[in-house]
């Protein structure tokens, strides 16, 4: 029976969007049937993240109306032999399904699948209550500044009062230098200040901008935020895999160097 | 020396989430742990050094030491 994850932050622009492509992807190279479902109804972007936008035939509201069979919509990747897309409608608003729909569907389609992953719209509208409906855990991904950390509380409280209890932490985009000279929130303020477990932690790379820009992941590839997704799936699958401290502690020499410098 | 800005930060989302989570003004929060402590303080002695209101998620806690030797 398939795991169903639900993908969320809050606030928008986070990382939602590509945490459920390269997770789903990672998953998937692991030899996990995956599927990863788009429900930002209106505004779709899983496909084009995934390079899989010019596929699309059918979407996640033919499939609830019942205007198409859930294979009909389903997109398989031909890099990802276990890995299948049910993309987002993008004519549709957040009213075209319901949560009890969503939670149909899920019910329908889990024994299917090893991982149902749900890439959830920004906000705490209609769209997160659908995306939410069906879902036993979820991934809340955050930034470490104060907007996306105050809006990852809000969604913790409402998950937890919606009955969903393993909530686990993304962090994503630390940069390391920023850290050190004290400009960033540390991996330990943002868990200390949510207080939830945490899955993993994404550093700001460059790497990310260019494989989105050409429909690819960085899971699976030789890049630090390749390396930190691939960890994060393998914790996903219950393996036990430590998170590196990224933000390594300074060096005696570099302390030295700091309070001469007057940091 | 300049303030680090993580430190500013910091403080200013600890607030933002007290005040997001009881769903009131920034001040409200002082007004409640005065409160509480003032009703504490008809049933047991203790001080304002050594009590404290934490708001979480879910819950509000109470800490206070109690009397010292």
């Amino acid at each position: 029976m398939g795991e169903v994850i639900v993908i969320t932050s809050g606030k928008g622009g986070v990382g939602k969007t590509t945490t459920t492509a390269n997770i789903g992807i990672g998953l998937a190279l692991a030899g996990k049937k995956t599927i990863v479902i788009d429900t930002d109804l209106g505004l779709r972007n899983l496909d084009v993240v995934m390079g899989l936008e010019n596929r699309i035939v059918y979407n996640l509201v033919d499939v609830i109306s019942g205007g198409c069979r859930l294979k009909q919509a389903l997109i398989r990747d031909q890099r990802y032999p276990e890995l299948y897309l049910l993309p987002s409608a993008q004519t549709k608003d957040k009213s075209a399904i319901s949560p009890e729909q969503m939670r149909k569907l899920l019910a329908e389609i889990k024994d299917e699948f090893d991982y149902i992953l749900i890439d959830c719209p920004a906000g705490i509208e209609q769209g997160f209550k659908n995306a939410i409906a069906g879902a036993e855990r979820s991934i809340v991904v955050t930034t470490p500044e104060v907007s996306a950390i105050r809006d990852a509380d809000r969604i913790i409280g409402l998950l937890e009062a919606s009955g969903i209890q393993k909530n686990e932490l993304l962090i994503n985009r630390i940069r390391v230098d920023m850290v050190r000279r004290g400009d960033m929130m540390t991996v330990e303020d943002v868990t200390e200040i949510l207080a939830i477990d945490l899955l993993g932690v994404i550093p700001d790379d460059e790497q990310v901008v260019i494989a989105t820009n050409q429909g690819e992941a960085v899971v699976g590839t030789d890049s630090l935020s390749g390396e930190a997704y691939e960890r994060i799936c393998r914790r996903i699958l219950g393996e036990k895999v430590d998170i590196p401290d990224i933000c390594c502690p300074e060096g005696f020499l570099e302390r030295i160097k700091h309070l001469f410098s007057g940091k | 020396m300049s303030v680090p800005s993580v430190r500013i930060a910091k403080e200013r989302i600890v607030n933002l989430l007290v005040t997001d989570r009881l769903q009131c003004t920034p001040g409200t929060t002082e007004d409640l742990s005065r409160d509480i402590f003032h009703t504490l303080s008809k049933y047991m002695e203790i001080k304002p050094e050594y009590f404290q209101v934490r708001i979480t998620r879910s819950d509000i806690h109470i800490k206070y030491t109690g009397e010292k030797y």
